[in-house]
Parts: C-alpha cells; structure tokens; sequence
C-alpha cells in the first residue's frame, strides 16, 4: 500500500478542482483534454465515468456522457486512461466520480484493484452515507477516500454524521440543483460552509453552476469555502466552437489559465 | 411460510430496495419517509382518501365474472378485477390520490410526475386539478406521439407537459428528467411516482396505496365464490398494479401468483422489457433491482408496443418475490398481447389497455384446456382506449379521418 495521498496534503486555500468527462469527445480526444488539464497542474482531476443515466447531471454533462457512450467505451478504458495519466500526475490529485452501478457491476474489488495507488478519492454520486458501509470500508483499506457531499437540504444534525472523519475534501452542492445550474447564493454557500467547517477540518470546496472567471473570485472573496470545482464550464466550451476539436483545446486551456486564480 | 413482512425500516425487500440518490434528495426522502409514516396513523387522512376512493374513483371497482374467455379458454373460471373502470380509466388514480393528499399535508405547492402510457399522467393531472395544484408531466417525446389522446386530457386538465428528448425517448429518461427536476426544486415540489419502483419510500408508499386493489378483490372472492383464488395474475411494467392485486395474498401460500413482462419482440431479442426474464441486479433510478443492463452496467432501451410497460427497470418488491419463488414472472410478446386485446374486446365486450392484454395473452396461453375447477383473478388494470390508434396501427387498420 503506498503511504501518501495527494488530497492530504491539498493547499490551505483557492483550490482548483477540474471536472470532466473520461471518453469525451470520444477516447483518443479525452485523452488530449486531460493531457492539457494535467499540464496546468490543478490540484484536482476529477475523471467523471460515464453512464447512460445521469440523473444527478444537467444537460451538459449529460451530453458529454452520451457522446463517450456512442463508441461503446468500457469502463476499463477509462481506468486504463486514467492509470496513463497518473504517470505525470506529479501532485495533482486524482478523483474519480461516477454512479454505483458502475462500480457495483464491474465489481468492488476489481475496480479497487485497478485504482489504489492511482486514485485518491472517489465520489460515488448516487451513494448516500446509509448505504456506503462496505464500500467505505474497502477504499479506506487501500487508501481510497470516499468523497462526501453536503447540499443545502443536509441539516447540521445529518451533517454531523456525515462529516465524521471525513477526509480529502468536502464537495458543497451549492445550488440545490443538478451540475451545471445557474444560480449562486454566496450568502447562503457563506452561511452553510461556515457551519460544515465546525464540523469539519478538511477543505470545503463549493461546486456545482461555477463557470467563471468572476464566479471563482467571487467564492473566494465572498465566502469561506477552500476552493471551488469546475466541471460543465469546461464541457460546455466543446459545444460553444462547435465541436471543433483542435479550437476547444485552445479555449480549454485559456479558461484553465483564467479560474487559476 | 413466516408473515411476509418488507420492507425493511431502511426500506430493503430482502437486498433490493434501497435509497441510492444523491444527498440533495436524501434529506427529502427520510422527510417524505418520516411523514408518510406518520399519515398511516392518521384517521382523518383514511377516512379522506376513502372518500375520494368512493365518491371520486368510484371504489370499490367490480370483479367480473369473464363467462365467456373462460368458456373460450376451456379451463379456469376468469374473473376481472375491473380498475379499467375507476375515473380516468386505470388504476393509477389510487396511488395518486393517496400521495397528493400526502403533498398537501406536507405544505408541497408544486406538483410533478413522470408517465410512459399517460395514464399516471392524466391520474396526476387530475388530482392536481382536484386540489388545485400547479401539475408539470415528464413524457418521453415518443410516449407523447404514440399516446396523443392522453396527451390531449392532461392538456384539459391543465398540466404542462415537458417532452423528455434524452434517451430511449421514453418511461425511463421520463424519470430522469423528473428526478433532476426535484433535484432542483426540492422545496416546494413534491414528485408523485407512478409505480412501485425509485427510491424507498415509493416502492413501499404506492405499493400500500393500490393494495386497495387486492383488499377488495379477497373479499369479493370470498363472497362469491366463497374460497380465494387459485392464481393471481398481473401485467408488470414498474409493476404497481401487480403489487396492489398481490400484497393482500402474499401471506395465503396457496394462491399462486404470476407477473406478466412485456417480450416486446422476444425475451432474448433486444427489442425487450422483460426486466426480470432477461435482466440483472442493478441500480437504477435509486433502487436496487432487476434492470435491464450491458457487462458495464450502462442501462438498456426498453422496448414494448405498450408504453406503460416500456421500462428496463422493474419495482425492487417484484425482484424479491421472484428470488424467493412467491411469484412467478412471464414475458408476453408484442404480437402475442395485440391477439389478446382483439380476443377480450370480441369476447368480453371489454377493450383492455395493451398493459393487461400482456396478462390476458399468458392466461389465454397458458391455461388453455388446462386448470379446470380454479379460479383466476386477473388484474384489467386499463382501459384501452388510450391504444386505439398504436392498436390500428399494429393490426393495419387506417384508423385516421
């Protein structure tokens, strides 16, 4: 087992999480992308694995799903891309994010295996805290945390157990509503992270419907949280030159070098 | 057999069930949890949702004594539990009456549902207008061209229908899209699920709401025939009908039961939703259950020529039955359910939906010259009339002006 992961020892402040689809455009593409995210060393990935249901994704990343989806593409391939790219990983953490059925049916153990030393935390989207028990369990046996996430609806009595040795970072839904929406409350994100980071000593980071610039500093100035993920701005920007894949590239990286705050 | 007794207190029917969503919506699934328990207590909340069931639905439904399929069939006497008769002309209305009142009692001010036939739909939207309140339908943009008349009624009734263009265009990208509407507007919104499957509390509350279904059902058995029946039979689809017929005789080990799944053009074809024949445990739409899956674990289109029964999915309460061998499950072809529908129309004077005309197919077939002396009850959950034109269609008559 290695002794190290990257999220324990995320900076203190304005960390830069970057979201983004695993097979998207299509597999020799993404690979490009995350060469490109990796080369402006963030200091998280977040490999999302596609699923053909979504649910708790807005129409961006679902699309993005969709198109990684036409070729077939398995899920060993986009753990095969990952395991690539943790060669130049350096101190950039590696998250992956999916749904359970994807974990469940390429199997628990398998999955673990393909991951420990190459990935330091995962979200499981549809995995709530009363269901997690075995499989919280197995990632923290080879070093894997699981990822938990607050949304405004979590009371603080939910909360509390939630929180309860949690580890790498805490992902704030920040709007209730699914990724990619629009509206940011920061007196509200203010009010709820503040209370998280009573509970808790590991970083907040504020996610969901941040898509510039602008939103970046904002959260930064204007609230407590730690940092802040990015995940449908990036995608979005494929659709925006439509679809032209050596001009999103360039437009990738000019948005990466502006939310590097 | 030990007193059936699921699901569990964390919603589990032995290891299907579950709540598997994300923690935007937990809170308010052990919220929705919490006060549906509360409401079970509620005297006044029975006496309401009886009322309605009487004076608005017109419960309790008939059952008929079908003289001449069982005279065709040559075996079994036939008996048709008649929900095709309630207000709006299937059994979707008990549900949704049950849930609305809950909505109320919560302070919910916006209702939403998803629908695949349109008849959850037009339930919804009609309860909505009932008390009042602002009804948005999830429709799958190929439910919504092959079920225009229902389409029509939610219209009138005043709903807004939003067109799901997302995946198989149907029943489960519907749910998709209405999860993730709740998802976004968990205040105010209350969502009114159609059948026996999602996330815990719903398998067990809508369940618990069409089991009205199988109460009356025992006791009018009882009455006339003066023992239970020897079969149960119900179409499967989500599979809430089925669960409303079923419950009230899990407990009587002598009365077999059989699920009837759409084939669509074969079980082994992929042009299939039999879920439980041809699927796998997986997750869906926030249970555990049968679905319909690649080695990957991506979610296959569904595909029957009845929309209501066009789901990969399946309610986790039906997986369990099946594991433990309480119920039985078949799958009926597309082929083989329009020749039952043309059958029973003939025969009974009654045009089934396409859903039961699944159940009706597997009797026709199944017990011809056979089980003689037993007694069926058969759920007819739907009228047809939503299917007249996919109906015409399908058996090649130019049903247009």
């Amino acid at each position: 087992m290695r002794m190290s992961n990257n999220l324990d020892s995320l900076p203190k402040k304005k960390i830069l999480s970057l979201f983004m689809t695993c097979g998207f455009p299509t597999l020799n593409q993404s690979k490009k992308i995350f060469i490109e995210m990796l080369s402006h060393q963030p200091d998280i990935i977040e490999f999302g694995l596609p699923f053909s249901d979504p649910m708790a994704d807005g129409p961006i990343i679902q699309e993005a799903n969709k198109l990684a989806l036409r070729s077939k593409l398995s899920t060993q391939q986009s753990l095969d891309l990952i395991k690539y790219l943790s060669k130049s990983k350096n101190n950039t953490s590696f998250i992956i994010m999916c749904y359970l059925n994807t974990v469940r049916k390429f199997g628990l153990n398998k999955f673990i295996k393909n991951i420990k030393s190459i990935v330091d935390g995962i979200i499981i989207v549809d995995l709530p805290f009363e269901e997690e028990g075995a499989i919280k369990k197995s990632l923290s046996k080879n070093n894997i945390h699981l990822i938990k996430l607050i949304s405004p609806m979590t009371d603080k009595k939910r909360s509390q157990k939630l929180l309860k040795n949690s580890k790498g970072f805490i992902y704030y839904i920040s709007a209730t509503g699914i990724t990619g929406s629009n509206k940011l409350d920061y007196k509200e994100i203010n009010k709820n992270v503040k209370s998280i980071k009573k509970m808790s000593s590991v970083p907040v980071l504020v996610g969901f419907g941040i898509k510039s610039k602008k939103d970046v500093i904002d959260i930064s100035k204007k609230t407590n949280a730690d940092g802040v993920i990015i995940g449908s701005a990036l995608i979005q920007k494929y659709f925006d030159i439509k679809m032209d894949f050596n001009k999103y590239l360039k437009s990738l990286k000019k948005f990466i070098l502006e939310v590097k705050i | 057999m030990k007193t059936y007794k699921q699901p569990s207190a964390v919603g589990r029917f032995g290891e299907f069930g579950g709540m598997y969503v994300s923690e935007t919506l937990m809170p308010l699934l052990l919220n929705l949890d919490k006060s549906y328990k509360k409401i079970q207590k509620d005297k006044k909340f029975k006496k309401e949702l009886n009322d309605l069931f009487k004076n608005y639905v017109g419960r309790p439904s008939s059952l008929h004594y079908a003289k001449n399929l069982s005279k065709y069939i040559n075996g079994p006497k036939i008996y048709f539990k008649r929900d095709e008769l309630n207000h709006t002309g299937a059994h979707k209305i008990n549900n949704c009456l049950g849930q609305i009142l809950l909505a109320k009692k919560m302070g919910k001010t916006r209702i939403i549902a998803e629908t695949g036939a349109g008849q959850h739909g037009v339930a919804t939207a009609t309860v909505c207008a009932l008390f009042g309140l602002p009804c948005y339908i999830y429709m799958g943009s190929k439910d919504i061209e092959r079920q225009k008349p229902n389409v029509f009624r939610m219209k009138l009734l005043g709903a807004t229908i939003i067109p799901v263009e997302s995946g198989s265009k149907s029943l489960k990208d519907a749910m998709n899209e209405a999860l993730r509407d709740w998802i976004k507007n968990v205040r105010d919104t209350f969502y009114i699920i159609g059948s026996t499957a999602g996330p815990h509390p719903y398998p067990k509350m809508v369940r618990d709401f069409q089991s009205v279904i199988g109460k009356e059902a025992r006791e009018q058995i009882l009455k006339v025939e003066k023992k239970l029946p020897d079969y149960l039979i119900a179409c499967v689809g989500g599979g809430s009908n089925a669960m409303g017929l079923f419950y009230p005789f899990l407990n009587d080990k002598k009365v077999k039961i059989i699920g009837v799944e759409a084939a669509g053009r074969g079980a082994k074809t992929e042009e299939t939703a039999a879920t439980m024949t041809s699927g796998t445990p997986g997750i869906l739409h926030g249970s555990f259950s049968y679905v319909l899956q690649d080695n990957d674990g991506q979610i296959k289109e569904a595909h029957s020529i009845s929309a209501g029964l066009d789901y990969p999915g399946v309610g986790p309460e039906h997986s369990y039955l099946k594991d433990i061998k309480r119920v039985k499950y078949y799958g009926i072809t597309d082929k083989e359910a329009l020749e039952a529908f043309q059958t029973c129309s003939k025969l009974e004077g009654i045009i089934p939906a396409l859903e039961p005309s699944h159940a009706l197919a597997y009797l026709i077939k199944a017990f011809k010259n056979k089980h003689k002396n037993k007694v069926v009850i058969l759920n007819l959950c739907g009228r047809g009339d939503k299917d007249l034109f996919t109906a015409a269609k399908a058996i090649g008559f130019d049903a247009d002006e």
